[in-house]
């Protein structure tokens, strides 16, 4: 088995044992049944948080190194940095539109500022498919994977920072705001999140590494395909 | 529609975006492996 393969099994395991959790652990006496959207929601977007950091300082060690295995680090991290933010959004809409009766509300600096930090991630994958040359490809997604990583502390203090509809963290260092079933139900969650985004991102890399072998190797990359002199094709 | 629907399927929903995108990587990467 590869180390790839190692990685999905273990994270699949978490994953069923944290879904059995989510969905055995009690559950909060005003919001009923959607509680359990906890186990989702705050997993996926820790799990993005660590993404776009993996991110940052991979792009640090593109612009210092120049070695290209930072620079698919980077990309893959965002990929299921995004990923999951799209995740963490679904779920915040679904809880919002059931706990407070609205689904989204643009004056509220986290999904404001949620919303922002997952545009500016698509538009960093599109930065990159937009610059054709590798060097360069790098070079940009480097700067901005370095700088984008601001808006992790902006989301993730915003609910102190401001007035907003979303609760503070439940999580705090003078304790959790939860019973003991409830939080081991979360913290198991985020671990299996953990380990999705570690396998996820792996085989990101992986595919990665495999495309950029073939794209350098003349025999394969096409550079013993001539191209078509269209001059000698007659009309049909 | 019932609040446990309602929580099953926003379950079944992000499960499936993830299992949809190791499904992605899965068969990229077997069509440049082989």
């Amino acid at each position: 088995m590869k180390r790839v393969q190692i990685l999905m099994a273990i994270a699949a395991a978490a994953t069923v044992a944290g879904l059995y959790l989510a969905f055995t652990s009690p559950t909060d006496r005003l919001q009923g049944e959607f509680t359990r959207i906890l186990n989702i929601h705050a997993p996926s977007m820790w799990v993005a948080f660590l993404a776009f950091g993996v991110t940052a300082f991979a792009s640090i060690m593109w612009l210092i190194r120049k070695t290209s295995r930072w620079d698919r680090l980077a990309e893959a991290s965002v990929e299921s940095g995004v990923l999951f933010t799209a995740t963490g959004l679904f779920t915040g809409m679904v809880w919002g539109q059931a706990v407070w009766g609205r689904a989204w509300d643009w004056a509220d600096p986290r999904m404001a500022s949620t919303a922002v930090m997952f545009f500016v991630y698509i538009g960093y994958l599109a930065l990159r498919r937009a610059t054709p040359d590798r060097e360069m490809r790098s070079r940009r997604s480097a700067i901005l994977g370095a700088i984008a990583v601001i808006q992790v502390p902006l989301v993730y203090f915003s609910v102190n920072l401001f007035r907003s509809l979303h609760q503070t963290q439940s999580i705090r260092p003078d304790g959790a705001t939860m019973p003991t079933e409830m939080l081991v139900a979360l913290m198991v969650n985020f671990v299996a999140f953990t380990l999705l985004y570690v396998a996820l991102t792996s085989a990101r890399v992986e595919v990665a590494t495999a495309e950029e072998r073939v794209a350098s190797d003349p025999a394969l990359a096409g550079d013993a395909v001539k191209p078509p002199r269209l001059s000698e094709v007659k009309d049909v | 529609m019932s609040d446990p629907l309602i929580v099953i399927g926003t379950f079944v929903i992000s499960y499936a975006a993830i299992l949809g995108y190791a499904a992605y990587l899965h068969l990229r990467r077997r069509r440049v492996k082989g």
